[in-house]
């Protein structure tokens, strides 16, 4: 093997070493030229950065009302940069009676009409760049140009389109988007799509309902999804069919929407959603009557507390801890289901909320000792049984074990589904 | 003799020129990825994401064992983080200090008895706490496992959110790092089931109430090594490893976990000396086994920030753990090397691991051995022989001074000239003497492995208000299990 290594002067690799390492020095030296010009650069840009910024802010007032000419700064590309920067951060955080002023300044000053060109012909980051300010500025002529980004090949194009649509929180950017989904054409990932179309339908969220009507399968869901964070009371039909539909999403949806129905409306359906077969229906159906808050409610949060879900169990304990003036019936009722795991979690919830300790200054109270022998003995029943299943447990050891498999077998329905 | 010594510097060369050219590629693909990164973040508004119903609850675990300097800013520090829906899990792993005490004093604790089912096996809880001042916080306390890992398995029994984050006790997140990380996430919930957040080195930085409050370098050198050695592990390493969805590792100190899936593969491994390493590993197994479509991230902005060791005995003990745990994670999976079922995980990524991280202070070592004797007995050209030194030299260099111009040109956060000109000064010495003591350490490690000894030796800490930029003293825990 030896001749390898004197094979490797001799084929040129000792000159090829050689030049690495001139490869190595020069990148070193590459890079900390480029590190060292970079921060001078940028210390540089930043000082006439604020310089500017601030000779621009001490006449703004002028500048918005058009009092200085925009040809004056508008060719300057960093004053241009500065002054719609500065206009933008306004428009987002400006009160609605603010906004209008703002909006005319961006365009008279033509910074509206030079985004628009840029988002309908540049590409790449530049196109999402322009596309993202243009969201900013919610000028409704500004929306023709993000639906076309809607409809490009580039994921990220069209994704940034959405994000800037969501920005202009408008009816007439929801129907850029409802159009499309409805067309079947949009494919954007989920999250932002609902983000943007929240955003936008909050103010009419019966845009919604006609797309939702006509939606199959993820689509429906996204949009279930958005009308149930929106939903009004006079969309309380709607919510009635979305509250049997074939998707157990949908369903959950319908749920969280009914939380903000009428109560005398909501309950039936609530009630009937508390038994659905899905655990997260269930679920979303609990935490909806709890919103509601009310002591109707007292019996299907009981039957939720016997779920076989834990999740489901916690959350109606929950509940259940919040409805104060009622405990003593609730505990009643619990103990009437003779359910360990039931009874547990209604303890559970009632230490953490605090509630543990006013019910048993009430059951103190001489002024019902009757009704406090009664839940006793009630809880004594319930306790003997589960001693007598202990009991016949052999060891100590395998009946705690039997008892952590008990729990998780009664909870496997929560593994199976993705969050 | 001389013929052993020629195929062993044969194997060498070629092993030293192909670590190269990987690293080469890994700090090429971090750099696209993150100028991409940048622009993506450019069109996403974080705020929104803290504004949205539609954001998944998080339940932040954090493991405690002896913490009591630093347990009440820890946890005042994460409920302070930007996030719209948040629930925090304080295991108190057996502490034989004050820190549940401090917890109690804290957020006025008292004993609940909430429901806690041991879905994943962990040590016997002996109590667990409900904050009367603070709705969020549940704290468990319970007997010591012996590990990490047993504690963060009994906050996956407590915690009631779809994700988890494990988060170290010693470390501060950015307040905006939740939101960060999840980024990824809401891009694609369906197929992202862990993302890792970049690791950053406290010592030498301020902190008040629990919050970074100014970022400095740290002062010893020893510290200003490991700032470059974090820097080019997440900003080069993880950056690249998580594009081509390879990443072996989600740091123990900051990482979001689908809890069903941690729960699914049977929570962290009690036994695992890294046991971050050991659940990604074990994650990726279970995922290619299901055939599933999925994405284990790497995000570069959301940060965390920890103590790094300070002086060499902790530092030696830190290295030769993390050693220890990567054998201890490669050992029991070696099925998946190059097994088809496990794609580029089994064909790709782990055979890296061993070859190039579990292997390489065994090929270092036996390389500055060979090599000099073959220098020495004419076998090698002493010329090439130097010529490969100065190579190797100048090659390691600039790939650690381009894990800072990656810092440059993303995240800036050494603001202070004097601190960049240090920052670059110390990629200079990094791979003399320190690397060769790295290497010692890590042998150290496998050794130690092989004789069985497995024990955790803890380190000293300081707490969080001694990284002052006069601090000299700080010793600390190992916030990332390899590299």
């Amino acid at each position: 093997m030896g001749f390898i290594f004197n094979w490797i002067p001799s084929a040129g690799l000792a000159r090829l070493l050689f030049e690495a390492i001139l490869a190595a020095l020069t990148g070193i030296v590459s890079l900390l030229t480029f590190i060292l010009g970079r921060r001078t650069y940028r210390s540089f840009h930043f000082r006439i950065l604020n310089a500017r910024t601030f000779a621009l802010r001490q006449s703004w007032d002028s500048l918005v009302s058009g009092k200085i000419p925009p040809a004056t700064w508008r060719f300057n590309r960093l004053d241009r940069r500065i002054v719609e920067s500065i206009l933008l951060d306004s428009i987002e955080t400006a009160e609605p009676a603010a906004l209008p002023p703002l909006i005319e300044c961006l365009r008279s000053t033509g910074l509206l009409d030079m985004r628009i060109y840029e988002a309908r012909t540049l590409h790449g980051w530049q196109r999402r760049n322009a596309m993202v300010s243009l969201g900013r500025t919610r000028a409704p002529e500004a929306i023709p140009a993000l639906a076309e980004g809607l409809d490009d090949s580039d994921a990220q194009t069209r994704l940034a389109a959405v994000r800037g649509l969501g920005r202009f929180a408008l009816p007439d950017a929801a129907m850029a988007l409802l159009t499309r989904i409805a067309e079947g054409t949009l494919n954007v990932p989920e999250k932002p799509l609902q983000n943007a179309l929240l955003s936008c339908c909050r103010e009419q969220p019966s845009l919604l309902v006609p797309c939702l009507r006509r939606a199959e399968g993820p689509t429906r869901e996204v949009l279930a999804r958005v009308l149930g964070e929106l939903a009004t009371p006079e969309l309380e039909d709607d919510l009635l069919l979305l509250a049997v539909d074939p998707l157990p999403e949908v369903r959950a949806s319908a749920a969280r929407a009914l939380a903000r129905a009428d109560a005398q409306f909501a309950f039936p359906i609530l009630s009937a959603l508390t038994a659905d077969p899905e655990w997260f229906v269930r679920l979303r159906a609990v935490v909806a009557i709890d919103t509601l808050n009310h002591p109707r409610s007292i019996p299907a949060l009981v039957r939720a507390l016997c779920d076989v879900n834990r999740q489901v169990r916690q959350r109606a304990a929950t509940a259940l801890s919040r409805l104060e003036p009622h405990l003593e019936e609730i505990l009643e009722r619990v103990l009437a289901t003779r359910d360990g795991y039931a009874l547990q979690a209604m303890i559970s919830a009632l230490e953490r909320s605090g509630g543990l300790t006013n019910l048993v200054e009430a059951l103190r109270s001489p002024r019902n000792p009757r009704k406090a022998a009664a839940i006793l003995l009630r809880a004594l029943r319930s306790a003997s049984q589960r001693l007598y299943s202990r009991a016949t447990n052999a060891s100590a050891e395998d009946e705690e074990q039997a008892g952590e498999e008990t729990f998780a077998h009664r909870d496997e329905d929560t593994e199976v589904v993705s969050p | 003799m001389r013929h052993f010594l020629t195929v062993s510097n044969y194997v060498l060369f070629y092993y030293y020129l192909v670590s190269n050219l990987i690293y080469v590629l890994l700090l090429v693909t971090a750099i696209a990825r993150n100028a991409i990164h940048q622009r993506r973040l450019a069109s996403i508004r974080i705020d929104h994401i803290k504004d949205s119903p539609f954001t998944p609850p998080i339940t932040v675990l954090v493991p405690a064992h002896d913490e009591e300097a630093t347990i009440v800013e820890a946890v005042e520090s994460l409920l302070s983080l930007q996030y719209p829906e948040l629930e925090l899990v304080v295991i108190n792993d057996g502490s034989g200090d004050r820190t549940l005490e401090e917890l109690t004093n804290r957020f006025a604790l008292r004993r609940a008895n909430l429901l806690y089912i041991p879905e994943v096996r962990s040590a016997s809880i002996r109590g667990i706490y409900v904050s009367g001042n603070e709705p969020r916080l549940v704290v468990l306390d319970k007997k010591s496992g012996g590990s990490k890992a047993d504690a963060i398995n009994a906050g996956l029994n407590a915690a009631s959110s779809p994700y988890v984050c494990v988060v170290d006790a010693d470390s501060i997140l950015e307040p905006d790092a939740l939101l960060r990380i999840m980024v990824s996430v809401l891009a694609e919930p369906k197929r992202v089931v862990a993302v890792g957040g970049i690791v950053r080195v406290l010592n030498g930085s301020v902190v008040e109430g629990g919050r970074l409050t100014q970022t400095r370098l740290p002062r010893r050198p020893i510290e200003v090594l490991q700032v470059i050695e974090y820097l080019r592990a997440f900003l080069i390493g993880r950056e690249a490893w998580g594009h081509f969805n390879m990443l072996p590792i989600i740091s123990g100190a900051f990482g979001v976990f689908r809890r069903d899936l941690v729960q699914r593969v049977g929570g962290f491994r009690a036994s695992a000396i890294g046991e971050d390493l050991d659940l990604v590993i074990r994650l990726h197994r279970y995922l290619r086994e299901q055939e599933a479509d999925y994405q284990i991230s790497f995000v570069p902005d959301p940060a965390c920030w920890t103590e790094v060791p300070s002086d060499l005995r902790s530092l030696a003990r830190q290295r030769a753990r993390w050693q220890k745990g990567l054998l201890d994670v490669l050992w029991p999976n070696r099925d998946m090397l190059f097994s088809r079922k496990y794609g580029r995980m089994g064909s790709i990524a782990l055979p890296y691991q061993w070859i190039f991280e579990l292997c390489a202070p065994v090929f270092e070592l036996v390389g500055y051995i060979t090599m000099i004797t073959a220098a020495a007995l004419g076998v090698l050209s002493r010329d090439f022989f130097l010529q490969f030194l100065v190579f190797g030299y100048a090659f390691a260099t600039m790939i650690s001074i381009g894990s800072v111009l990656q810092e440059e040109i993303t995240y800036r956060r050494y603001n202070d000239w004097r601190d960049v000109v240090r920052l670059v000064s110390f990629c200079f010495l990094e791979h003399f003497p320190y690397r060769q003591l790295q290497m010692i350490w890590r042998l150290q490690g496998l050794w130690e492995y092989m004789r069985g000894d497995v024990t955790w030796k803890p380190l000293k800490r300081v707490g969080f208000h001694e990284h002052a930029p006069s601090n000299s003293a700080a010793v600390s825990e190992p916030p990332v299990a390899a590299k």
